[in-house]
Formats: structure tokens, C-alpha cells, sequence
């Protein structure tokens, strides 16, 4: 699932200070499960951006809405932009992009969106993939170094270890993790073969995916 | 939510509940039990008594009197006691305010509802909420039947009574007392004059033994010496009293004698103490009045010497009742004695005394009523209550009357709904189960305060002082919310989770495809995951954002100077200090159910601060609750204090605890 956060409000109110009608949209699929985005994290923000605007100026209104997905043009095509100048949107950046791209007025972030990420606990997350189009999980014991290993390195561990901590200091160390992982399922000896560098242009030159290009494209 | 120019959401709505707790369902008239208790826990005395009266047009009465089956019920006899819902009925009644009357569009019909017991001032309000006429005949001078005449002040004093039937009869009844219908005026005249009759009269008649000596003077009857009682008249009993009989009009009997001075009074009953059908309750205040129980004895003949009694002579009865249930007394009539007396009471059972009226009886005197239309042998007339079926409790008299005037409701209207969502029936919840037992902590009832026995026992004064506003908010957060619980609404839900990680009791469960389900056995109510849940799918009986926004609307709409608002838990009905001149209080179950966007919209409607009051930790009703609004009052802060406004959230420290469980 894509994880998101919440802005920090004053760069929210900056993003939307010039408009006068604001409608906040929230979506139900990742940014709800995140916490980030659901019908209660949009009405906690209108009514945030509604007291600041009443305390702070300038007189701008602000209304709430939700739709399914933001990245799906079926859901898309329900929303009423009627009198709004600008939307905020509460969903990851391919909802702000995808509704950029059907609307005709400015959309804008509310949410920061962090990564693909599996669920730990209640509001917690951990990073698992970065959408590299280049998966090299089964050799890596499931442990991502492009997402995990601050460095993104192919070859690690570097030197920045120690005791199996990376040097930044807020995560264990991808590789060491890789290495005890696959020493755990019995492939030890499968350590050494890795270090290939990774096609990166994958994900650099794959701007779309239509699965049925032949037949003349999904559509 | 506000506006949501996405319509997918429209008609999306919660499920709806299926279950009835056992509370509900044990009360023959289905009152909302655990939606009076949160209003009750919140503070909300109006609010609970609009819950209550939709049901029970008695509720000061019943709040005393009633025997309450709903208690049995409780899901909380097998954690510790059950909650006191009778008391907190009647905390209700003292606190809140009754609604004013307003009555449906007048209709033409004239009603003749002839007795103004339980019954009948049931079966009136209902029909005049309708817009129907209503006479009520009464033979007495006042209204209110058995619970006026019957029940002795110390138990239903007058201005309860009053309460409840000056509210009734707001509702435009018209009153004639001191007219007995079938005597002083005939039930023909009655239909002409009314579309339709009620009988609704009771049993009026005392049943005395035929035994020898049971037409001296000093034997009394039950109802005709309550009723002198509960008119102030002083009857001369002498020294020691027998009363005969061991249902709960004994010990009404017995009390009220030792009120009127008698010094010794005895209770003879036929039955052993265990088959007695007087209730526990009854037995062991009598008890404690110093009114002395004498079981299994059968009264054999009354001894009078030279006009006065002596004595009441009596033999062992061995057995009551044979091998089918059935009455069949036996005795040993070698063991016997006398229980001297200045005076016997018979209170040995009623009877209905209606033969004046010209309806069809059953061989012991009942009126004849069909089980399901309530009608009589005569056409236009129906009967219910006692009279009908013989002595009951108060609230089936009462669910009675809610019967008859909803067949009469279809039988002139033609409108069957009213009648059908009466008898609506639902499966219990049951048991606590043990997973969730384990979790819940072990809470006594909160003690009433009462007068002291040897005070008591020389006056008529109501015994039972009542619940203070805080004992009955503390004893009302003892219930456990049941089927008030977690609800969803499947077409928002986005299988997030989140209400599976913050269930402290697992009521939460996922089905293959990830939907989401609630076990309404587990829930306990305390709404953790509708305040966590993202997408806003979750709700709960009786409690929604949207009401909370309404509720700091309504507080703050008078405008002050400089407001606080506090929104307090309800585990601490004290609040603690806030400084400032306007202090405002809306009072919560729990925290957890202001949500964010309710405390920062409070700021927008007036309010110059909010303070959130959580409770005492040792009170907490739901313990697991407070590391969540730990959490969510530090986000508060935070999004306050991102808008450069930190000084409109106090936090402040947690208030005193009152020990209500001294007594």
C-alpha cells in the first residue's frame, strides 16, 4: 500500500492562499488506510484550514468530499468541482496527478506520499519497495536495499556499519539484514553472487503500461 | 461530513441491529435501558426521560416501584451486580424535565377509559398522544388506582405519583372521579356517548379465607386498610397484628401496620419461605422493620373473645402445591398453634368487581377479553390489565395498556403499524463471554441512601432518598453499552484495520474478502474504533460526530465573553478547576468521542479555549481508552500549536473522585 502524511498546515495555507473556494477531496483506498486521507482526516483538515482562515485571514471557505480511488477515472468522473477554484487533494501524488490531469482548475498536495509500505500497527509503517520496475526481492531475502538501505546500494554492506546499525542511525542495516536472512533460510552461500548493478532506466523510461498494447490499447 | 459532491456514499447507512440486550428484552415494554443509561451517564436527565417516556408513560413510578425484570437481565449480574436500572429511571424523573405535551391533530373519536391504574392512565396517554378524546372514570377520588391506594406512601409517595399522571393528563384528558361506572352510570350511557370503552379497573376486591371467625370486626381486608392508610385515616389496630398472606401486598400490609403503631407484627403465610411470592427485597425490609415471618402455617379459624380477636389459630402446612404445580395445600393436623392478635389482616389475594357491568366474565370474575383484539363481549368495549388477566407487575399492566389502545388505534384507524412495532420481537444478546469477563473490571453497585429502619418505621416518608445527579451518573457508567456498539457501514468501510488494532476486546473480525464484522457479544461500546476509524464507517447507537457538533452548536449559542468550553469524561462527573468567568460542560461517555474536528470547530462557534477533562484513572470506564486519547489530545495540541494557538487547549489535571461506595 502507498503511505502518505499530512503537510505541515502552514505550507497547506501557503499552497492555497490565492483561492477563495476550496474543496478538500479524500481518498478511500491507500490514504484512508494510511490515516492520512479517509472522510475524518478531511474534515479534521477543513475544519483546521476553517479556523485558521477565521483566525489568521484571508476569508477563504472550505468544503470536504470523498471519492473511492483519486486514480480511477470511473470515481474521478463524480466529482463537482461547481464553484470551487481549487482542490486539495487528500490522496498520494498519483491521485493529485490523475485529477490534475481531468480538472481544469489547480489541484494541490495535501499529503506528502512516502512509499510503499506494509503496516506494523496502528499508525505505523515500515518501507518495503520503491517501485523500482526492477524487482530483485527473491535474491535479496525480501529485504529491499533500494528502499532500505539509505544508500540504495546494490553491494553493500558499506562501511558506514556498526554492530548491524546503519551509520545514520535510524534503521538497521539493509544488507547485514539480507545477509542474516538468507544465512537464516539456508542460502548463505547465495550472499556472494549479489552486487549486480540494477537497469535503473526501468523505472526512469517506463512512463506508462498498457497490457494490451496490440489490440490497439486497454481503452 | 459535509457536503459530498461524490454521491457513491448517499445511501450508505449502518446495518442495522438485530439483537435486543437483555435488558430490553426482559421488560415487557422494551424501553431503550442502555440508551437512558448513557444520557444519564452524560448528564443528560432530559434527554433519558424523552428515551424512557417513548415507552413508559410512568416513569417516576416505575422508577421506584417497579419489580424490574430488566435487572435480571443484566449482563452484568455474571460480572458483579447489575446495574441499577430501576433507581437510575427514577433519577431521571427527578432530574429531568418532562417534555411538553404534544399531541397528535385532534381526531373525532371519544374514548371512555373507565379505571385509572397503570392500564388505564397507559391506555389514555397513548390514545390522547394519538388525538383521540379521552374521559378517564374513575370511582375514587383521585386518580392512579392500586399505585395511589394499593401501594403505601413510604414506597410511592403521592407527589411521585403526581409527576407522572400531571404529565399524562397534560396531554388534554378530561378527569370525572367518584363515578362508578355499572352503578352510578351504565356502560350503555358510556357508548353512547364514546366511539369506544376501556375497561381498565383492576381487581378492587380483598379475597378473605372462609374460615370461622373471619367476619369479626378486628379482621381486616388488605386494600380496604391500605387505602385508609394512604388517605391519612388512623385505624386502631392494638398491640399485635397477624397478617395473613406472602405476597408483596403482606409485606405492603404488614409495614404499613407496624406504621400505624402496632408493636408486633406477624406474617403468616402459607407457602415455606422459598416458594413465598413475595420478592426478596420486599421480605427483607419488612424484616428489618421488625416485622416476623411465620411460614407454612395454614390459617385455620380466627379466635374472638367477646367481640375482639385473640388470636388467629393455625396448623402446619406441609405442602402447597402437588406433583403438577397445582394449588393443593395439605396439613398436619397435629401441629398447631395460636398467633395472638388485637387484629388480622387477610391479604390473600384480589378479585375483580365488575359484575355490575354487563360484560361477559370468566367463572372467577375476570372480564372475558379476546388475547389479541382486547375486545370484550360487548361490541366497542375492550378490557386489559389486571382485570383481565388476573394480579400482575405494574410494567406488564403498563404493557397492557400499550396493547388495548393500539388495538383500538387499528381497530378505528385502520393503522396496523403501531400495534405491529409493539409486539416487535428480538433475539438477547447473551452472556458475557469469558474472554471479554477477564477484561472488565468489577464494579459494585452504587448504594442509594435510604432512611434508617427505626426511623423509617414511624412515618410514611419515602424510604429510598434517590440517587444524587453524581451517584447516578457513576452507577449508570457501569453499563456495559450492550448492542449500543460498533456498527458498520459496509460501503465506506476500506478495510484499513485500524478497528481490529485498538478493540481491546476483539469485536472486530475480518471475513474472506476483507470485510469487516462486529460481534455484537464482545462489544462493549466504548467507541475506540469509530474515533480511529479513517473512513468514518463505524457508529454507535446513540452517538455520532454530527449529534456532537450539535451538542457544542447548542452550548455555545448564547455568546459569551471569553468561553470555555470543557468537554468532560464521564467517568468524573466532578469537574476540575478551569479558570475563567463563562465555563461551559458538555459531558461525554468517554473522550474518545470528541473528535478532532468537534474540539477545533468548537473554536470556530464561540469558544475562546477548549479543556479536555479525562477521568480519574481508578474510574476509568474504559481503561484501554486512555492512551488513545492521550494520543489524540496530543494531536490536538499539535495542530494547535502549528496554528500558533496553543493557548486555546487546556489539558487540565485530573478532578477528585467522590467514594459513593462508603455506605
Amino acid at each position: 500500500m502507498i503511505v502518505m502524511r499530512l503537510k505541515p498546515i502552514a505550507e497547506i495555507r501557503e499552497m492555497v492562499s490565492r483561492h477563495r473556494r476550496v474543496l478538500l477531496v479524500g481518498c478511500n483506498t491507500c490514504a484512508a488506510v494510511s490515516l492520512a486521507g479517509g472522510e475524518t482526516e478531511v474534515e479534521t483538515l477543513v475544519q483546521t484550514l476553517r479556523l485558521a482562515s477565521a483566525q489568521f485571514g484571508p476569508a477563504t471557505e472550505f468544503s470536504g468530499g470523498m471519492l473511492q480511488r483519486q486514480c480511477e477515472p470511473e470515481f474521478v468522473e463524480k466529482l463537482d468541482l461547481e464553484g470551487f477554484d481549487a482542490v486539495l487533494s487528500l490522496g498520494c501524488g498519483a491521485g493529485v496527478a490523475f485529477l490534475s490531469e481531468n480538472e481544469g482548475i489547480p489541484i494541490y498536495p495535501a499529503l506528502d506520499t512516502l512509499f510503499i509500505g506494509a503496516a506494523k500497527g496502528l499508525g505505523s509503517w515500515q518501507a518495503e519497495c520503491s517501485a523500482c520496475g526492477k524487482c530483485v526481492l527473491g535474491e535479496t531475502a525480501g529485504i529491499c536495499p533500494t528502499t532500505r538501505c539509505a544508500k540504495g546500494i546494490m553491494n553493500g554492506p558499506c562501511g558506514g556499519v556498526k554492530d548491524g546499525r546503519c551509520e545514520l542511525g535510524d534503521r538497521d542495516c539493509a544488507w547485514v539484514q539480507i545477509y542474516d536472512r538468507l544465512e537464516a533460510q539456508g542460502r548463505g552461500d547465495q550472499f556472494d553472487g549479489l552486487g549486480d548493478t540494477k537497469d535503473n532506466s526501468v523505472n526512469s523510461m517506463t512512463c506508462e503500461w498498457d497490457m494490451n498494447p496490440q489490440a490497439g490499447g486497454s481503452k | 461530513m459535509c457536503a459530498l459532491p461524490a454521491s457513491q456514499y448517499f445511501d450508505a447507512g449502518p446495518e442495522p441491529q438485530r439483537l435486543f440486550p437483555p435488558c430490553r428484552s426482559k421488560c415487557p415494554i422494551h424501553i431503550d435501558v442502555p440508551g437512558y443509561l448513557m444520557m444519564i451517564a452524560e448528564g443528560r436527565y432530559t434527554d433519558a426521560l424523552q428515551i424512557i417516556l417513548d415507552r413508559n408513560p410512568l416513569p417516576s413510578v416505575c422508577g421506584r416501584i417497579c419489580l424490574r425484570p430488566c435487572e435480571d437481565g443484566c449482563r452484568r449480574c455474571n460480572v458483579d451486580d447489575p446495574v441499577a436500572i430501576a433507581s437510575l429511571k427514577r433519577a431521571a424523573a427527578d432530574f429531568g424535565a418532562y417534555p411538553n405535551a404534544r399531541p397528535d391533530r385532534p381526531r373525532p373519536e371519544r374514548i371512555a377509559v373507565i379505571g385509572s391504574g397503570p392500564t388505564g392512565l397507559t391506555v389514555a396517554s397513548d390514545l390522547a398522544q394519538r388525538g383521540f378524546q379521552v374521559t378517564i372514570y374513575e370511582a375514587k377520588d383521585r386518580l392512579g388506582g392500586m399505585l395511589r391506594y394499593g401501594i403505601p406512601n413510604y414506597r410511592l409517595p403521592d407527589y411521585a405519583l403526581d409527576k407522572d399522571i400531571d404529565h399524562i393528563l397534560a396531554l388534554g384528558i378530561d378527569v370525572v372521579t367518584g363515578v362508578r361506572i355499572g352503578t352510578d352510570v351504565t356502560l350503555d350511557t358510556l357508548l353512547a356517548e364514546h366511539t369506544a370503552v376501556v375497561v381498565t379497573v383492576g381487581l378492587q376486591g380483598s379475597r378473605a379465607l372462609p374460615i370461622p371467625g373471619a367476619d369479626s370486626e378486628q379482621v381486616l381486608s388488605a386494600l380496604p386498610f391500605l387505602e385508609a392508610a394512604a388517605c391519612g385515616e388512623k385505624i386502631a389496630l392494638g398491640k399485635n397484628v397477624v397478617v395473613v398472606g406472602g405476597g408483596n401486598v403482606a409485606m405492603d400490609v404488614a409495614r404499613t401496620a407496624r406504621r400505624m403503631g402496632a408493636e408486633h407484627v406477624d406474617v403468616v403465610c402459607l407457602e415455606s419461605e422459598d416458594e413465598m411470592p413475595a420478592s426478596d427485597d420486599e421480605v427483607q425490609e419488612a424484616r428489618q422493620e421488625g416485622v416476623t415471618l411465620h411460614c407454612s402455617w395454614g390459617p385455620v379459624e380466627v379466635a374472638a373473645a367477646e367481640a375482639n380477636v385473640c388470636g388467629l389459630d393455625v396448623k402446619r402446612c406441609v405442602s402447597v402445591f402437588d406433583v403438577d404445580k397445582r394449588f393443593s395445600p395439605k396439613f398436619d393436623e397435629d401441629e398447631v398453634r395460636r398467633f395472638g392478635a388485637d387484629t388480622v389482616i387477610f391479604a390473600t389475594g384480589q378479585f375483580a368487581d365488575v359484575k355490575d357491568l354487563g360484560v361477559e366474565l370468566t367463572p372467577r370474575g375476570g372480564v372475558i377479553a379476546h388475547p389479541e383484539s382486547c375486545a370484550t363481549s360487548v361490541p366497542r368495549v375492550y378490557a386489559a390489565g389486571d382485570v383481565v388477566t388476573g394480579p400482575s407487575r405494574v410494567v406488564d399492566a403498563i404493557a397492557a395498556g400499550h396493547r388495548v389502545a393500539m388495538c383500538i388505534v387499528r381497530d378505528l384507524t385502520n393503522d396496523a403499524h403501531p400495534l405491529a412495532a409493539l409486539i416487535e420481537e428480538s433475539n438477547a444478546l447473551g452472556e458475557v463471554p469469558q474472554s471479554m469477563k477477564s477484561k472488565l473490571e468489577t464494579r459494585r453497585r452504587v448504594q442509594m441512601e435510604k432512611l434508617e429502619f427505626y426511623e423509617a418505621v414511624n412515618t410514611f416518608d419515602e424510604i429510598e432518598v434517590g440517587y444524587t445527579e453524581y451517584e447516578a451518573a457513576r452507577e449508570a457508567q457501569r453499563c456495559l453499552g450492550c448492542t449500543t456498539g460498533a456498527r458498520l457501514t459496509r460501503e465506506k468501510c476500506a478495510s484499513c484495520l485500524t478497528c481490529l488494532r485498538v478493540c481491546p476486546h476483539n469485536a472486530p473480525g475480518v471475513k474472506v474478502g476483507g470485510f469487516l464484522y462486529f460481534d455484537a457479544e464482545t462489544c462493549h461500546a466504548c467507541g475506540a474504533c469509530v474515533s480511529q476509524c479513517p473512513a468514518q464507517a463505524i457508529s454507535l447507537e446513540g452517538h455520532s460526530d454530527a449529534e456532537m457538533m450539535q451538542r457544542v452548536e447548542r452550548i455555545l449559542y448564547e455568546p459569551g465573553f471569553d468561553t470555555t468550553l470543557v468537554f468532560a469524561c464521564g467517568c468524573t462527573p466532578n469537574l476540575p478547576a478551569i479558570p475563567g468567568d463563562d465555563v461551559r460542560k458538555i459531558t461525554v461517555t468517554c473522550l474518545l468521542r470528541v473528535a478532532e474536528a468537534t474540539a477545533l470547530k468548537a473554536l470556530q462557534s464561540g469558544a475562546s479555549r477548549i479543556a479536555l477533562a479525562g477521568c480519574v484513572e481508578a474510574n476509568c470506564r474504559y481503561p484501554h481508552a486512555r492512551s488513545l486519547v492521550a494520543q489524540r489530545t496530543a494531536k490536538i495540541a499539535a495542530t494547535l500549536h502549528q496554528l500558533d494557538m496553543d493557548k486555546a487547549l487546556i489539558v487540565p489535571r485530573e478532578s477528585q473522585e467522590e467514594d459513593v461506595h462508603l455506605r
